[in-house]
């Protein structure tokens, strides 16, 4: 929140400083250099409130996936409800969906290496399905989101550790109609 | 010394699983039943079959291996025969015999036709009564000398009051780094033949009661559906879609599946007549409920439910009525399977993070442990017999296939190049 804060604070300076640039550049153009200074972070500020419009048209389903433009989320072992860490993440994965309403997703639940197959797969669904709750409950279209459950079939990592099992303990975000 | 140890292991595990009770706990392990010992020298061969020394000792150590493995029989060592006169197939000493102990002696004689097809023969006598007992002939072509060697010692079950084991089957999942598709194998872990291509993840593959189809799950669709393959007719039929679908049990006495399916938003077990394609939903419970198994009598259905806040083993009725539960501590218990005799219920637990087999008798309700200190121990499988159990386990690094005994003794790996997982043994050999 206070990181939130301080950008504003920061952007609202430049904004100020740049109207600022502007007038003294009309007024004495002799001052050239330092217009020219003052436009850079204009253009900065502006750039990703468009890529992020353009990625979505430009990229192809694939190039958004293989981007991450909707970042996995992370579960506890043996659990299915949404960590509080997780929930930034979530309403960040909403406000992308919620601006591209075309956009469907499905959503793959996954499971560490630990437990039986069969159980990892109602586990992996469960974990799906929270998500999809929770984005529903975020303003999300439900008909707009699948699920699937790939259980322990397809672990991210290898490896042996609470590392590799927390980052196999996963919902994807898999875009699957622009 | 191993005994013991096993022993205080499981008093330990007893303790922690029934502590509500305060019952007190006796364990017995059981000791194997007499063994009959059985000598087989050196198998008799025309000169063509003399020359193929590959083919005669495989043939032989295949019998040999069978028959060791029964918990039947026990094989005489080979080591003994040497104290007596040299087996002569047309003057049997029988008193030889008896002084190294066999009970039952079995006399092969391997001929290689001329146009390379295998003529096979066993004469079995008993030992000490001086008789013939009985005698059979096998023939094929070369490449079934596995197949001729297990149906000879299938013979062997069979006369003393035996189901055929040795000719049965193991389905399994085989697994590259790309693609996880489904295979049939002899149940010594030889012979694997690859039965699905879908170039998509398919597993837990499961045996028809008539062993001629395999019901599986396979993501071919991007979504795991049930799916049923005719081994004979070759063909693929797509059984239950929408959700996720598995876990696949058919019923030993009817032509009906049990299996999970979350088609209606939550996993639950429903019934499916396999003539009518009617459908039943046996469990009505918010939580998961997975995995169903059939009792041998087609009575009772074992599974596993989370209700309790934990997957733990329940037992209904086969409508889905008189819900009792099994397991009562611990707090992660799947992957039941029933034995052949109705007695014992194989299933997966986690304790302290380790996961292995333990077997639950139901009537006397004591639990033994199966498998210790190895690696990851998954998906148990009862062999046709009861005698012997398949599972997949990660203790050399990799998932591979495994047999035990039903009391844990005789381990041994019988799959050992990929990863494998999630053996089904046939429920009956023909």
């Amino acid at each position: 929140m206070k990181k939130c804060l301080l950008v504003l604070v920061a952007l609202s300076l430049i904004l100020m400083f740049n109207a600022c640039g502007k007038k003294t550049a009309k007024v004495s153009p002799v001052q050239e250099p330092v217009v020219e200074k003052v436009e850079e972070p204009t253009t900065q500020v502006e750039k990703p409130v468009l890529s992020e419009e353009e990625i979505f048209q430009q990229k192809s389903l694939e190039e958004l996936n293989k981007d991450q433009i909707l970042k996995r989320i992370n579960f506890d072992f043996d659990q299915y409800s949404i960590r509080e860490d997780m929930k930034a993440i979530l309403q960040a994965n909403a406000n992308w969906l919620l601006k591209f309403a075309s956009v469907e997703v499905l959503i793959e639940g996954h499971c560490d290496e630990r437990g039986t197959v069969e159980y990892n797969i109602a586990l992996g669904e469960k974990r799906a399905e929270a998500a999809k709750n929770y984005l529903v409950s975020l303003g999300m279209n439900a008909a707009k989101i699948k699920i699937v459950s790939y259980g322990k079939n397809k672990p991210l990592v290898q490896g042996e550790n609470e590392e590799s099992y927390f980052q196999n303990r996963r919902d994807e975000f898999v875009i699957t109609k622009k | 010394m191993k005994m013991r140890r096993t022993v205080l292991c499981l008093s330990i595990f007893l303790l922690c699983w029934q502590l509500g009770g305060q019952e007190e706990i006796t364990i017995r392990i059981k000791e194997g039943m007499p063994m009959i010992p059985v000598a087989m020298p050196e198998f008799q061969f025309n000169e063509a079959a003399g020359q193929k020394s590959d083919l005669k000792s495989a043939i032989y150590e295949t019998i040999w291996k069978d028959l060791e493995f029964s918990r039947i029989f026990k094989m005489v060592p080979r080591e003994h025969y040497s104290y007596i006169s040299r087996f002569n197939p047309n003057a049997i000493n029988f008193k030889d015999w008896a002084s190294i102990q066999a009970n039952i002696l079995i006399s092969g004689q391997l001929e290689i036709t001329a146009d390379e097809r295998i003529i096979f023969s066993i004469k079995v006598f008993e030992v000490a009564s001086e008789r013939f007992i009985f005698g059979r002939n096998f023939g094929g072509k070369k490449d079934l000398s596995r197949l001729i060697a297990h149906r000879a010692a299938d013979e062997m079950l069979k006369h003393f009051g035996e189901k055929p084991l040795f000719t049965s089957k193991i389905v399994y999942v085989s697994e590259s780094p790309s693609d996880k598709d489904i295979y049939i194998m002899d149940y010594d872990g030889f012979r694997p033949t690859r039965i699905t291509f879908s170039g998509a993840i398919d597993m837990l593959p499961s045996w028809s009661a008539d062993n001629e189809k395999i019901l599986y799950t396979s993501y071919r669709n991007l979504n795991p559906d049930l799916f049923m393959f005719d081994i004979y007719a070759g063909k693929t039929e797509l059984l239950s879609s929408g959700g996720s679908n598995y876990a696949a049990d058919w019923s030993p006495v009817a032509e009906q599946i049990v299996y999970t399916s979350s088609k209606n938003g939550n996993a639950e077990i429903y019934l499916k007549d396999m003539k009518t394609g009617k459908e039943k939903r046996l469990t009505f419970n918010p939580a998961i409920d997975t995995s169903p198994c059939w009792s041998p009598n087609g009575r009772e259905i074992a599974f596993t439910s989370q209700r309790s806040g934990t997957p733990q083993i329940y037992v209904m009725d086969a409508e889905g009525s008189n819900i009792r539960r099994i397991t009562t501590e611990g707090s992660y218990h799947d992957s039941v399977a029933w034995s052949p005799d109705g007695m014992r219920l194989a299933f997966v637990s986690r304790i302290e993070n380790r996961f292995d087999i333990y077997i639950f008798n139901l009537k006397s309700n004591e639990i033994s442990k199966l498998t210790e200190n190895a690696g990851r121990n998954e998906n148990p499988s009862w062999s046709p017999d009861g005698r012997h159990l398949v599972f997949s386990s990660n203790r050399s690094g990799r998932y591979q296939l495994y047999l035990v005994d039903y009391d844990g003794r005789n381990i041994r790996q019988i799959t050992a190049s990929g990863e494998n997982k999630m053996p089904k043994w046939q429920k009956s050999s023909k």
